[in-house]
């Protein structure tokens, strides 16, 4: 029970030569491309990073409030996570090296032409943009750390008592990271067009953080069964990851069509101007692949209850998703940045680097506490199999 | 695997399966307790009086009401979004439950279903009447073509909701009696009475609850419920798309249509709570419907409170942030500030405020406070569905037409015949079907319980 993950040789290996190349590829964005478009890779890998880890933790947090047995066993990998949040911070607070670039409304020149820049002054500024970037970092460590300490001393000493403080620990957290989310991603995406703004905005932004989240927790959780390290990984469970992002696919594609649908449909300019260089541009083919991807494939896929439960196809729908992730930021950041759309190394070779880095950050937590947690009081009901 | 010592147990005072049977069966063959025939009779008349409003509309024309050129709709689109709105809870209620596998849901899932049924046939009812002629209602609905090219508008959010509604209204319907088939059965079991055992006996289609039967049963169950699921939310964004669709400030924002299907949750399990307290205390369910059950629908509810604040909180900071004038003048002018401050604020009040005390245990044990707070929960819905529809018509785009609004006594009385129309199917359904799904609290007895029997065959 307190087995814990050893982390071979040749996987951190593999990690430092992914960070690496991502190292390099950031560099050569710098030096042969524009600087704006380096940023916004670097927003962008950024944020996926982070809304994977903060999406994960969420679904952690679900399981204690809703009193969920079958998940006990996976509790760790979200929680190996949170360190996770540590890295972003320090990446994060890089980025304001690149603001200029990236923020129209950070330029004194351009809001002093612009009455509307000019009445979100208050609210779209510089120090008060730092200021919630860093207490929401801080309530998102310190939170998520705290509910991880909690669990690792329920390890040691048992009990309920441990149980209900990480629910409501929980609790504290659903709240605060439904608030402080969905004004981090106005600050960071959304006021990339700072004349644009929907209200579902945000809520999409959060539901695909949960989603792919959970599809990052079952990819590490049957990476680990395969190396023989999680044995209560049953068909059951496998399908109930499935379910998860099953349901989260179609509750994705209902955030997308309702800011899709009610744009188009009410048809006013200021709204609609969001669409254009995405749908009528040189983006449009990606504008299709985000929805195909991160909808059409895993709803159809994960559909049959055969896939649903077969762990190498489950692994192989993460991986879609993963890219799908990808195109939906893609999509939120870069027709904002410019008109032009290309794919090169660059991004592709950042992309590796961040992964290897939350690889060996996420990797290297699991290897430092138990897998298991052990005095879980729901954990039989993890460890044996229910059938529904 | 269910551990009574962790979880505690579900169903109370030792029940064997046979009590469990005996318990919800008691009140369908007990002579009808005076209650029921002074509340059918209260329910009765407020239908007459419905009906009275009813027949001057049809007759006369919706002029009598008091909408005007500004305001077209009124109270009757209020009430239907609010009916429909508490419609959501039984299907919400017994499939996300279902599907999260949320044991407790077994207490409680029938009653809630059949809330469902009448809350939606009270909703019908208001577009049907909405239409001024409403011999033609048939119009609406896409049947064979024999009036030449289609009349239906198919860009029209008015045309998908009779097709959300109907289709949602139908699945709840199967979905409920279905549930009550094998229940059925019990009744023509063991029901003394010849003329009920012919009726319970065609009502359950022959079930003789061999194995074959169960299995698909539960199939078919998980499999509507798994159907059902998206219609419980494609119904109330279908709603929300009535007024987001336009270009309406307060009406046209994106964030519409989830935060309806919230709003319309929470307001079902509102008036899930108010039912199950009354019904547990007429029927002494105690046992079924313990106070584990009602503190876990305070939860819920709480929960989902949290979710209506941050949706009010987001509605107000994008209406700032957008520097749209309509937008802030909606918003800061016409809502928080203004003619309508009071249903404004009560909204805010019952809806984001009052909720929160359910963070205290002392609270959640108080069934009285919590009855009470049930009741806040509906009519800070109700309010909030008045803010949406009256207020944005209120005051448009020409301040030249800017009108009030305010019902005249058939509308009240239309409103008020619906309630009837609602408690009185309520009462036919405790009068005369059982009442607490029989089946479905037999199948999770036996790993919730510390019954000694039960346990020693483990």
């Amino acid at each position: 029970m307190d087995k814990k993950v050893q982390l071979s040789g040749k996987f951190k290996l593999i990690m430092l030569v992914m960070i690496v190349l991502g190292v390099i590829s950031v560099i050569a964005g710098f030096v042969t491309e524009n600087g704006t478009r380096t940023w916004a890779n670097l927003l962008l890998n950024n944020y996926y990073f982070l809304s994977i880890a903060m999406g994960a933790l969420f679904w952690m947090a679900i399981q204690a409030v809703t009193q969920s047995g079958w998940s006990v066993a996976y509790l760790r990998i979200p929680q190996a996570m949170s360190n996770y949040l540590i890295v972003s911070f320090v990446l994060f607070a890089l980025m304001f090296l690149g603001v200029h670039d990236l923020y129209h409304w950070t330029h004194a020149d351009a809001v002093a032409q612009d009455p509307l820049l000019q009445h979100k002054a208050p609210y779209l500024n510089l120090p008060f943009f730092a200021l919630r970037f860093v207490v929401f970092f801080g309530l998102w460590i310190f939170l998520t750390y705290r509910i991880k300490s909690l669990s690792l001393r329920e390890d040691k000493v048992g009990g309920v008592a441990y149980f209900s403080k990480i629910e409501f620990a929980s609790k504290v957290f659903i709240f605060v990271f439904a608030f402080s989310f969905s004004l981090f991603s106005i600050d960071w995406l959304m006021s990339l067009d700072p004349h644009w703004y929907s209200t579902i905005y945000v809520v999409k932004k959060f539901i695909s953080a949960f989603f792919h989240g959970v599809a990052a927790i079952a990819a590490i959780a049957i990476i680990l069964r395969k190396l023989g390290y999680l044995p209560m990984l049953t068909k059951e469970h496998i399908a109930n990851f499935s379910r998860y992002i099953f349901a989260l696919s179609i509750i994705w594609a209902y955030m997308w069509l309702s800011q899709y649908l009610l744009i188009w449909y009410a048809n006013i300019p200021e709204e609609t101007i969001y669409y254009v260089p995405r749908e009528m541009g040189e983006y449009k083919t990606m504008f299709y692949t985000e929805l195909l991807v991160n909808w059409a494939f895993p709803f159809l896929f994960l559909m049959w209850n055969r896939v649903a439960k077969n762990e190498n196809l489950v692994l192989f729908a993460v991986l879609v998703l993963i890219v799908g992730q990808w195109v939906e930021l893609y999509m939120s950041i870069m027709p904002s940045i410019e008109l032009k759309h290309a794919i090169s190394l660059i991004e592709v070779g950042t992309f590796i680097g961040f992964a290897g880095l939350f690889g060996l950050v996420t990797g290297y937590s699991l290897s430092k506490m138990p897998l298991i947690p052990k005095n879980h009081p729901y954990l039989l009901e993890s460890t044996t199999e229910e059938h529904f | 695997m269910y551990n009574t010592r962790v979880r505690g147990i579900l169903i109370k005072g030792n029940k064997t399966y046979s009590d469990v049977s005996r318990d919800v069966l008691r009140p369908l063959d007990a002579p009808t307790p005076i209650w029921w025939w002074v509340t059918a009779g209260l329910a009765i008349i407020a239908m007459a009086w419905g009906s009275w409003a009813f027949y001057n509309t049809i007759s006369t024309g919706i002029g009598i009401w008091g909408l005007n050129n500004n305001v077209g709709w009124g109270f009757e689109i209020i009430n239907f979004v609010w009916w429909i709105g508490i419609g959501h809870a039984g299907t919400a209620f017994s499939i996300f439950l279902l599907i999260l596998r949320q044991k407790w849901r077994t207490s409680i899932n029938r009653a809630a279903e059949a809330m469902t049924i009448f809350a939606v046939m009270a909703a019908g009812l208001f577009p049907l009447l909405h239409m001024g002629r409403i011999w033609d209602g048939f119009f609406i609905f896409p049947y064979w073509n024999t009036r030449g090219p289609l009349w239906d508008n198919f860009n029209s959010p008015l045309f998908w909701d009779v097709v959300a509604i109907s289709t949602y209204f139908m699945a709840s319907a199967l979905f409920w009696y279905m549930g009550m088939i094998p229940d059925f059965a019990t009744i023509r079991e063991s029901t003394t009475s010849k003329i009920k055992k012919k009726i319970y006996g065609a009502m359950s289609f022959g079930w003789i609850g061999n194995a074959k039967s169960w299995l698909r049963f539960e199939t078919a169950a998980l499999l509507l419920g798994g159907m059902a699921a998206p219609l419980v939310v494609s119904v109330h964004s279908i709603v929300s798309m009535d007024f987001s669709v336009s270009v309406v400030p307060g009406w046209h924002t994106t964030i519409f249509p989830p935060y309806f299907v919230i709003g319309a949750i929470f307001s079902g399990f509102g008036m899930v709570l108010t039912l199950m307290i009354i019904l547990r205390k007429l029927y002494s369910f105690k046992d079924y419907v313990t106070d584990g059950h009602l503190d876990a629908i305070t939860r819920i509810l709480t929960f989902i409170s949290l979710i209506m604040a941050t949706a009010y909180m987001t509605e107000l900071f994008t209406a700032w942030y957008s520097g749209s004038e309509y937008e802030l003048f909606t918003f800061m002018k016409n809502r928080v500030t203004g003619d309508y401050t009071f249903a404004y604020w009560t909204m805010i009040t019952c809806n984001a405020i009052i909720p929160q005390l359910f963070w205290f245990k002392a609270i959640r044990k108080n069934i009285a406070i919590v009855f009470i707070m049930s009741i806040f929960i509906n009519i800070g819905m109700w309010f909030e569905r008045y803010i949406i529809v009256v207020t944005s018509l209120s005051k448009d785009f020409l301040p030249a037409t800017w009108a009030g609004y305010s019902p005249t006594i058939i509308e009240v009385a239309a409103f008020v015949g619906t309630i009837g129309l609602f408690v009185f199917g309520v009462l036919a359904f405790f009068r005369w079907l059982p009442t607490i799904a029989i089946s479905e609290v037999k199948g999770v007895l036996k790993e919730t319980t510390t019954l000694k029997s039960f346990t020693d065959e483990n």
